[in-house]
């Protein structure tokens, strides 16, 4: 009961901040908090009470009695949902003020409320003709969000990109929910694992979802959207949104049975889209763009922990798959918060500098002590560095990779190639957010801009403090946590095996190392400002007088390894080489392009446009020529009907 | 037995990749010349009693293909002054990978076939399986015409592998098969070494980076 | 308190044994070239004198340069901590895993330790470090599987006692590999170069001065010797001697790679960077080879340990003290 209650708080308080949204931005901050506590304590108490809240009214919408559902399972994403969605308000006060953009900050706060509200709607809604509205309207807001900024070109066409390429994916989802409802005969979503017919369908979801959730080759929508839209905008895209195609597709291979091959195509996909997407990330000099590939890596690996989960429902339960989904679905928190502060702290850097370009900062942790500290602790997380979050999760799907290893299975075929490059998948993230922090934060700032930066106010500090400090609490004391994650995965396919894993002393490690590296960084620190600090010139080689321009690049730090992955990723260089004695003017551009987007969908894109083009001359207004038409086509017609009915005579 | 039959075969294996990392072509003949030492013994530890046929066969591939071709490979190595270095057409590290994915696919796959009892334990299809793909590999992958050999050799020697399935049944016609093979083998490297020689007549010896390729 | 008295003597012995190993290797390197070399404790002596003297930081780095250096430096000791030596000591399923991320965190920390210089010789070498380390950490967990795949745990306390299989010198060969370059050794980097252009881990750390220079070259000495050990028990069946043949065993077995790594860089030059990958990939093919003989040996009769190990996972307790 109380569940209702708190839901129906959430809704309107997310109802009246919209009213708010234009002309005051407190009212509006504080209702989307109400409403992000509401559907947060909603969520905590069906994760920790157990149980699931179902709502069947008679009211209708389209024909279908509305039917809302809570379970452990959408309770989880809830709660990602209310966390980021709450922070990025908190966030967007000062990053999107009024003073700033006149024109698309209150818009900007009113799509917010209106695209959390449709994303809380996809979680709840249990009928298929209401979670494609949910659906469809999710879609439409972030579309709105993303294109706040649309005096510039390129965010129109990221924004054009995006709506495409999501359109495609609900149009598969179209089909996926109707043959659905044709075959069970209702609109009605949940359980019926006992339908084997209706596991082809699984393939429809994988393609509808897998856009959203940005698989590696249906990816191509994510890096532009993410790095043009405002930062707290990409926070939320990667953080929550990109994981509601993860919601679709954990919870319909939950609730319908899937093809046996289905497992096996998702983890290879989730393989497939960790190793390539932090490979493309590598490459980037962009630094939200980066980020944006990283949202493929991690969703890599939360589907890595999907699909084995998948392969072993096949093979009978065994609990290297629970293990695996758990994995999975923490990371999926794990990556929201992470990925997060990271937008956040991006976001903070270009308000501050007004660029994203890494090759133009440089040297900022000396004006933004705060924002240098959370993006580096980010950048710890999401490099699976114990003792945070990102380590844990990453450590439970090793765990079900390994005992799928030692399960002596056919799957062993596909758990040592997992476990093998989701071990180089952590290494290449480790090399990568080495680049970014490097070059971001250290060193000497690299231009005026740079010089000039100043540290954000405290609402944008405090948003990322929070989420840091939740990474924090993930990685030392996950005990806390586990339970919620062991609720949704037994809710998955109702297995009530449970799963375990021995964390207490995973927690023991890291707490013991956070407090003794936290010790012995304070002990150094002070063991050698006690006798004073010299301070001299960097060493460069004996040169006395090193200037900014004289230290490592993004692009040459990330060089050898872009260099392996060059059959991929195709770099673009632009070189002119010095020449002569005295050479003048000399230059090297290097640029990642998407190739799955440049060198495959545009393409193709390009000869469909060609044939319908070809097709378009067929309608040219005269009145004259469509007469030929149709007479054409009835002609044409009626020697078919003819030779239809003397066929089906004989 | 049959362990130290696996051990020699998974040399043999190793010997495959060894080949197709070597960045050198004089590493490249030694790799290719112990191969064929290890699977010359090989006839000798098939067969529990010693039979003079076999210790011919044994001998005689060991002598010919450990050390006549490739003393051959390296006297024209010499005599041509090619460059030692390769140029790979597939890099080295694309071509090891290869190498290695084709090793445990055919150990995969021969986990499949339905062998007789006698060969299941043993690698010996698997090996001869690795041992073509890699030669595969190296005549697709190389450019000079010495690397072109060694390619041609390993591919011989996996053929060999194969042949040695059949050594119970059919002793002497396979026996005589594989030394025709190898005559065939002796008799290409022969013209190549004395095309090359040729050119090396009637050319200059400075004009000779024609003959690289 | 048993546990207590346990773990400071693991800690010590881990501390204060760990700079000898270079000091062996120097020692061996002098030898083979016909000169008598500095002492074996010539790094102690160097650690005392660096831990008292002063510090000169460069005038553009964070006070991340210093406090980075001592995060890494526990992030090894903490991996240290995790590799069985004898009875008892810390262990739980999943440990393994722990160990390689916390090998990634001290890369981590000197890495960006370089970048806070903004030199280009240090962004060099945190570069080559990174990179290299891919495919090293790739060789390692392959090893760990095949280890796992042996031994059906997931505890480095069984998985390094038990008497491996066959592929143990494939799996040597690997780890060794994996030890040169992890420990920038000769083929990959020669720790006495004095060109920065050419130097991979020597270049990181050219900043660094006073008590944090001695934390890293401490740290440096303390990973050759996880790498020793960690080598020395995945190849010796530790687990079937008694103790104190195990540990005369051990100490001969790092004392062996000591001596086995200074022959190496007696005779061998360096590789030219390029080459650099394709060992790499060697010492990984190594471990995969020796990961599918454990596969083919363990496909003919799952242990019994394993079976044990997978029907309870929920009893293990926090500090498991192995029987």
């Amino acid at each position: 009961m109380s569940t209702s209650i708190l839901l129906l708080t959430a809704g309107l308080a997310a109802a009246l901040s919209v009213a708010g949204a234009f002309k005051a931005p407190r009212l509006w901050l504080s209702f989307v908090l109400v409403a992000a506590m509401a559907s947060l304590a909603a969520a905590v108490g069906t994760l920790a009470g157990g149980g699931v809240w179902e709502l069947q009214s008679g009211w209708t919408i389209g024909g279908e009695r509305v039917h809302f559902r809570l379970d452990g399972l959408s309770a989880f994403f809830l709660a990602l949902l209310a966390v980021i969605g709450g922070t990025g308000a908190v966030y967007s006060q000062e990053y999107w003020t009024d003073a700033a953009h006149p024109r698309s900050a209150g818009p900007g706060r009113a799509w917010w409320s209106a695209m959390l509200t449709s994303m809380g709607m996809v979680l709840l809604c249990a009928n298929g003709l209401h979670f494609l509205i949910a659906w469809e309207l999710f879609a439409v807001t972030a579309f709105f969000l993303i294109t706040l900024e649309r005096r510039w070109r390129e965010v129109r066409d990221a924004g054009w990109l995006y709506l495409g390429a999501s359109h495609a994916g609900s149009l598969c989802l179209f089909g996926f929910f109707a043959m659905l409802a044709v075959r069970t005969g209702s609109w009605d979503l949940g359980p019926m694992r006992d339908r084997p017919e209706l596991a082809p369908l699984f393939w429809l979801a994988l393609a509808g979802f897998g856009l959203k959730a940005g698989l590696f080759p249906l990816h191509i929508w994510l890096p532009s959207a993410h790095a043009n839209a405002p930062s707290h905008v990409s926070a939320i895209l990667s953080g929550v949104a990109i994981k509601m195609g993860v919601y679709g597709l954990v919870r319909f291979s939950g609730w319908l049975p899937v093809p046996e091959a289905g497992g096996w195509v998702v983890a290879v996909l989730g393989v497939v889209s960790a190793v390539l997407g932090v490979a493309f990330a590598l490459g980037q000099h962009d630094l939200k763009r980066l980020l944006a590939y990283h949202s493929v890596e991690n969703v890599g690996i939360i589907l890595i922990g999907l699909g084995f989960a998948m392969i072993a429902a096949h093979h009978g339960h065994p609990a290297w798959g629970a293990l695996a989904l758990a994995g999975g679905l923490l990371h999926v928190w794990n990556h929201g918060l992470f990925k997060g502060l990271l937008f956040l702290g991006a976001g903070s850097v270009l308000h501050a500098t007004g660029t994203r370009e890494m090759s133009r900062l440089g040297g900022l942790w000396k004006a933004m002590p705060w924002t240098a500290g959370c993006f580096g602790l980010g950048a710890a997380a999401i490099s699976a560095l114990p003792p945070l979050n990102g380590f844990v999760s990453e450590w439970l799907v090793y765990l079900g990779l390994f005992d799928a290893v030692n399960a002596h299975d056919t799957v062993a075929w596909l758990a040592i190639p997992a476990i093998v490059l989701l071990a180089m998948t952590g290494a290449l993230a480790l090399a990568c957010f080495v680049k970014v922090c490097g070059i971001v934060f250290l060193g000497v700032p690299r231009s005026r801009a740079a010089e000039s930066a100043h540290e954000c106010g405290w609402r944008m500090r405090g948003a990322m403090l929070l989420l840091s400090g939740l990474c924090v609490a993930i990685g030392l004391v996950p005990v806390v946590f586990w339970p919620a994650v062991q609720r949704a995965v037994v809710e998955w396919r109702a297995v009530e095996a449970g799963v375990e894993a021995p964390l207490m002393a995973l927690a023991g490690c890291n707490v013991v190392f956070a407090v003794l590296a936290a010790g012995a960084g304070a002990a150094l620190w002070w063991h050698v400002t006690r006798r004073g600090i010299r301070r001299a010139p960097t060493w460069d080689c004996g040169y006395a007088a090193p200037t900014a321009r004289m230290q490592y690049t993004a692009g040459s730090f990330a060089g050898i390894i872009t260099e392996w992955f060059a059959w991929i990723l195709q770099p673009a260089r632009h070189r002119r080489a010095p020449e002569g004695v005295f050479p003048a003017l000399a230059r090297q551009d290097e640029h990642t392009p998407e190739t799955v987007l440049e060198k495959v969908v545009q393409p193709a894109g390009s000869v469909v446009m060609t044939l319908s083009t070809a097709v378009r001359r067929l309608q040219h207004g005269r009145i004259q020529s469509y007469i030929v038409y149709l007479l054409l086509g009835l002609l044409v017609l009626s020697v078919l009907v003819f030779a239809w009915a003397s066929s089906g005579s004989r | 037995m049959s362990s130290n039959l696996n051990l020699l075969i998974g040399i043999a294996m190793g010997l495959n990749l060894v080949a197709l990392a070597s960045g050198r072509l004089p590493s490249l003949i030694r790799a290719a010349a112990m191969q064929g030492v290890v699977i010359g013994v090989l006839p000798l530890l098939m067969h529990s009693e010693f039979h003079w046929l076999v210790a011919a066969v044994s001998a005689g591939t060991v002598v010919v293909k450990g050390f006549v071709i490739p003393s051959l490979l390296q006297r024209a190595l010499r005599a041509a002054h090619i460059d030692r270095e390769m140029e790979p057409l597939i890099g080295f590290i694309p071509s090891l990978l290869l190498g290695a994915a084709a090793s445990i696919g055919a150990i995969g796959f021969a986990g499949a076939l339905p062998l007789r009892p006698e060969h299941a334990g043993v690698l010996l299809v698997p090996g001869a399986f690795a041992t073509v793909v890699c030669g595969f590999l190296l005549l697709m992958g190389r450019t000079k015409a010495i690397s072109q050999v060694c390619g041609y050799l390993l591919l011989e020697n996996g053929i060999f592998l194969f042949g040695l399935l059949l050594i119970r049944s059919t002793p002497l016609i396979v026996e005589a098969g594989i030394l025709l093979d190898l005559t065939v083998a002796v008799f290409v490297i022969g013209i190549i070494v004395d095309r090359i020689q040729r050119e090396f007549d009637t050319l200059d010896t400075r004009k000779l980076t024609a003959l690289r390729e | 308190m048993s546990l207590f008295i346990d773990t400071v003597l693991r800690l010590a012995g881990w501390l204060l044994l760990a700079p000898l190993i270079p000091g062996v290797i120097n020692k061996v390197k002098a030898w083979v070239a016909g000169r008598r070399g500095p002492p074996v404790f010539q790094l102690y002596y160097d650690l005392a004198k660096l831990w008292r003297k002063g510090v000169v930081l460069s005038h553009v780095v964070s006070p991340m340069h210093v406090a980075g250096v001592a995060v890494g430096w526990v992030a090894l000791v903490g991996a240290a901590m995790l590799l069985p030596l004898g009875e008892g000591g810390l262990a739980f399923r999943g440990d393994a895993i722990l160990f390689v991320y916390l090998l990634a965190v001290a890369r981590f920390c000197t890495a960006l330790a370089a970048l806070d210089t903004g030199s280009a010789f240090e962004g060099m070498g945190a570069a080559r470090e990174v990179s290299y380390a891919v495919l090293a950490e790739v060789a390692v967990i392959t090893g760990l599987v095949a280890l796992a795949v042996e031994s059906g745990s997931l505890s480095l306390s069984t998985m390094l006692t038990p008497s491996p299989g066959a592929g143990v010198a494939l799996l040597g060969a690997g780890l060794f590999i994996v030890l040169l370059a992890e420990n920038c050794r000769v083929p990959f980097d020669d720790p006495n170069t004095h060109l920065e252009l050419t130097m991979v881990h020597e270049v990181m750390v050219l900043d660094h001065s006073g008590p944090p220079l001695a934390a890293v070259l401490h740290g440096a000495s303390l990973k050759l010797l996880i790498f020793s050990v960690l080598l020395a028990e995945a190849v010796l069946p530790l687990g079937a001697m008694p103790a104190w043949a195990a540990a005369a065993a051990l100490a001969g077995a790092v004392l062996a790679i000591a001596i086995g790594v200074g022959l190496v860089e007696s005779f061998l030059a360096r590789f030219a960077f390029r080459r650099v990958p394709l060992l790499l990939t060697t010492a990984f093919l190594l471990c995969l080879f020796a990961l599918l003989t454990a596969w083919k040996g363990s496909e003919f009769g799952v242990t019994e340990s394993s079976v044990a190990e997978r029907g309870a996972p929920a009893a293990e307790p926090f500090f498991g003290w192995r029987p």
